[in-house]
């Protein structure tokens, strides 16, 4: 990997890092309830960058925060890690099965949806291990997780198209 | 670059999807609870003690008898009622459909319940008279 790349993937992952500490301070009506932030920063990586920098930013961003938070490895280590793979995988399948077809908000969606469902079938395989409540409890969430979905794509969207202009001023000043 | 510039720069798989996900879960809270098989049933007592358990989803007709009486108890359609008792007032049968809750005949000192079967510890008596 060239040095610039690991510049940049230490960037972004502390512009995360930033970001999901901020959020932690944002309080919330429900304990584990998340906007999840930091996902901003993910898709703004993914479409930029491409998906292995996405992985990279998700794995030291999910890590840190973990040991910051002392959760290193505890129950919501597994979710947090599950959860984040997992939306960078379907986001990365979605992208290279159709290229074009969604947007920086539809690829949000897809992560989000990803994220919701694999951390119900962690929490199912590992700590429930009832049907019932997590069936009760999917619909709840997946609502939830498309809207945060919605506002992290639309965010990252935004922030991508900044880049872009900035990124075109610089080059254009003679 | 404006937010409203970037919702008009979504791609319609894009907003296709956003309102699915959106439709499905809002539908998935709506009828969540009546896809999923319910664990209520009726449990029927006599003079106190369990006698019968049925669950809600299956349709039947149960005679209960008791050393005071009898009632029959119709079970359809996830409700459950008296349809004949052996009592006078017929208070009971009168009492229709249930969907949770109870039904007493103190003169037969049988009671139907509906809901979700406890567990036996979350059952106290509060008092007795004799």
């Amino acid at each position: 990997m060239p040095p610039q790349d690991k510049y940049r993937i230490a960037l972004l992952s502390a512009y995360a890092l930033a970001l999901h500490a901020f959020e932690s301070l944002i309080p919330m009506p429900i304990p584990w309830l998340r906007v999840g932030l930091a996902n901003i920063i993910t898709i703004t990586t993914f479409i930029l960058f491409g998906f292995r920098s996405a992985m990279m930013v998700t794995l030291i961003r999910v890590i840190i925060a973990s040991l910051f938070s002392g959760s290193f490895l505890g129950p919501g280590f597994i979710l947090s890690m599950g959860g984040g793979v997992s939306s960078i995988l379907a986001m990365g399948f979605v992208l290279y099965l159709v290229p074009g077809l969604f947007g920086p908000v539809g690829l949000s969606l897809i992560g989000a949806l990803s994220h919701n469902l694999s951390q119900l079938f962690l929490a199912y395989l590992l700590f429930i291990q009832k049907i019932e409540p997590v069936l009760l409890i999917t619909p709840f969430l997946v609502l939830i997780g498309t809207i945060t979905g919605m506002v992290n794509g639309l965010a990252a969207d935004l922030l991508i198209k900044g880049l872009k202009n900035s990124q075109e001023r610089i080059q254009n000043i003679p | 670059m404006s937010l409203r510039q970037t919702i008009n720069s979504t791609t319609p798989a894009d907003r296709i999807l956003l309102v699915f996900l959106l439709l499905a879960s809002l539908g998935g809270i709506v009828f969540i609870k009546d896809i999923l098989p319910s664990s209520g049933g009726v449990s029927i007592e006599v003079q106190g003690k369990t006698t019968h358990r049925y669950l809600l989803d299956q349709d039947r007709t149960v005679r209960v008898e008791s050393p005071y009486g009898h009632l029959t108890v119709e079970i359809r359609g996830r409700k459950a009622r008296v349809i004949q008792a052996s009592c006078l007032n017929k208070l009971c049968e009168h009492q229709g459909w249930i969907t949770r809750g109870v039904i007493i005949c103190l003169p037969a000192r049988i009671s139907v319940s509906v809901g979700r079967p406890e567990k036996s510890g979350d059952k106290e008596i509060d008092a007795t008279t004799g």
